[in-house]
């Protein structure tokens, strides 16, 4: 499988000798194999030239820019390869049909309530007592049914993301990653400021993965399409963040793999520095390339390969082939 | 799967066969690449390089591991290249 390249150094990326090299500014000089790369995720400050996107976008490669403090900023998009007309006809066609749009939102955040409802029925098993809890959110999730509007259920997962986020509590070893309240803009303390940096980087990751589909990343059904951004790998990506980026924060707090030191305090907010950057962003890879085995396929799949499925699953639903069910963890 | 490759080449063609390798492997010392390949791509490299020796010449040599699980790798003195995903 391609890997995904993290630069945080700053220096100049370009293209020599028909593949990726990077010259570091304190003069380390690095060649990447262009042919086993699959998207470069851009930390530091980095030069790029016009030759360089030209060879990104022939070899189909996606750029994700990041700002200073790790939040996602943007994308190189190269040119669709996968290109289809009908289908982008369909994905519109469900966007505007609001009775469409809905049972497809609503999927969404089904699937992210009982991934959500999965991660907590996993710690309540190893005896963290989260009962209450669970049983708070099943209710809720029970009264999905009785919602006709988007607004209605985005407002409806808030209230769980709040008792499920609350929870953490009770899973979380370290008194000094408590949960006191979401705040993101900016994170004002050490979980929101992972909590942010994860979904982050979660939603580049999708959008990687749509690439190599034939939808359109710009029209979502949960979050409305608007002029300036992505928005249908923030709808895949609320499937995905309890599974991958909030079982990734457990790992990484409870391990002591990420501590205090991991953390700056600037312009009035909490943010990961470089080296907890670092830290977190090799979990996250690791994560994605590790494997389940697939109950339906009967072989082994990397959590990144079950993104991709998620959006075939879509592409389905759109040509209205098979009903799209989101995923939910079994385990 | 998992590839070493490791080549004897004339100087009149090394660096041509460098710069293919280059696009495939990470380079870890004079002569010595390795990395993480598909299938599809070994074949590809494999056409490239044929295309570039001299089959009574050079030589070529592929170490390959389906996996790198009972694989260990040990580096006396320094260490010149490595396979970074972090830079």
């Amino acid at each position: 499988m391609k890997r995904a390249i993290y630069i945080f150094s700053d220096g100049e990326l370009k293209r020599k000798q028909n593949t990726l090299y990077f010259e570091s500014s304190s003069g380390d000089k690095k060649y990447i194999p262009i042919e086993n790369t699959g998207e470069i995720h851009l930390f530091g400050e980095v030069s790029i030239n016009k030759k360089l996107l030209i060879f990104l976008s022939q070899e189909g490669i996606l750029l994700h820019f990041y700002n200073y403090y790790g939040f996602y900023e943007g994308s190189y998009y190269p040119r669709e390869h996968y290109n289809s007309g009908a289908l982008i006809l369909k994905q519109s066609e469900f966007y505007l049909d609001n009775d469409k749009r809905f049972r497809l939102a609503k999927k969404f955040v089904k699937g992210a309530i009982l991934n959500m409802i999965k991660v907590l029925e996993y710690y309540n098993l190893r005896g963290e007592d989260l009962g209450r809890e669970i049983k708070n959110i099943e209710e809720i999730y029970e009264s999905l049914e009785n919602f006709s509007s988007i607004e209605e259920i985005m407002a409806l997962e808030g209230n769980v993301k709040d008792i499920y986020y609350r929870s953490f509590n009770k899973i979380i070893k370290k008194e000094n990653f408590y949960y006191t309240g979401r705040e993101r803009r900016p994170p004002r303390d050490k979980l929101n400021a992972l909590i942010s940096y994860g979904n982050s980087l979660l939603y580049s990751y999708v959008l990687s993965e749509i690439y190599k589909t034939h939808l359109d990343p710009r029209i979502g059904f949960l979050h409305a399409t608007n002029f300036r951004r992505f928005s249908l790998n923030l709808d895949v990506s609320e499937i995905f963040k309890p599974i991958i980026v909030d079982r990734l924060i457990f790992k990484l707090v409870n391990k002591g793999m990420i501590q205090e030191r991991h953390f700056m305090d600037e312009m009035g907010g909490i943010f990961l520095n470089e080296n907890g950057k670092k830290i977190f962003v090799e979990e996250m890879d690791n994560k994605l390339r590790a494997t389940i085995k697939h109950r339906k396929l009967g072989r082994h799949v990397s959590y990144r390969t079950l993104i991709r499925m998620e959006l075939y699953k879509i592409e389905k639903h759109l040509i209205s082939d098979e009903e799209y069910e989101p995923f939910v963890m079994w385990w | 799967m998992y590839l070493i490759m490791v080549y004897d080449i004339n100087k009149e063609r090394v660096a041509k066969v460098l710069k293919i390798a280059r696009k495939y492997l990470t380079w870890i010392q004079n002569s010595v690449l390795e990395g993480e390949i598909t299938e599809a791509k070994f074949l590809k490299l494999k056409y490239e390089l044929r295309k570039v020796i001299k089959e009574d010449e050079d030589s070529i040599v592929f170490y390959i591991f389906t996996t790198k699980l009972y694989t260990s790798r040990e580096i006396m003195g320094k260490e010149k290249g490595k396979e970074e995903i972090i830079i």
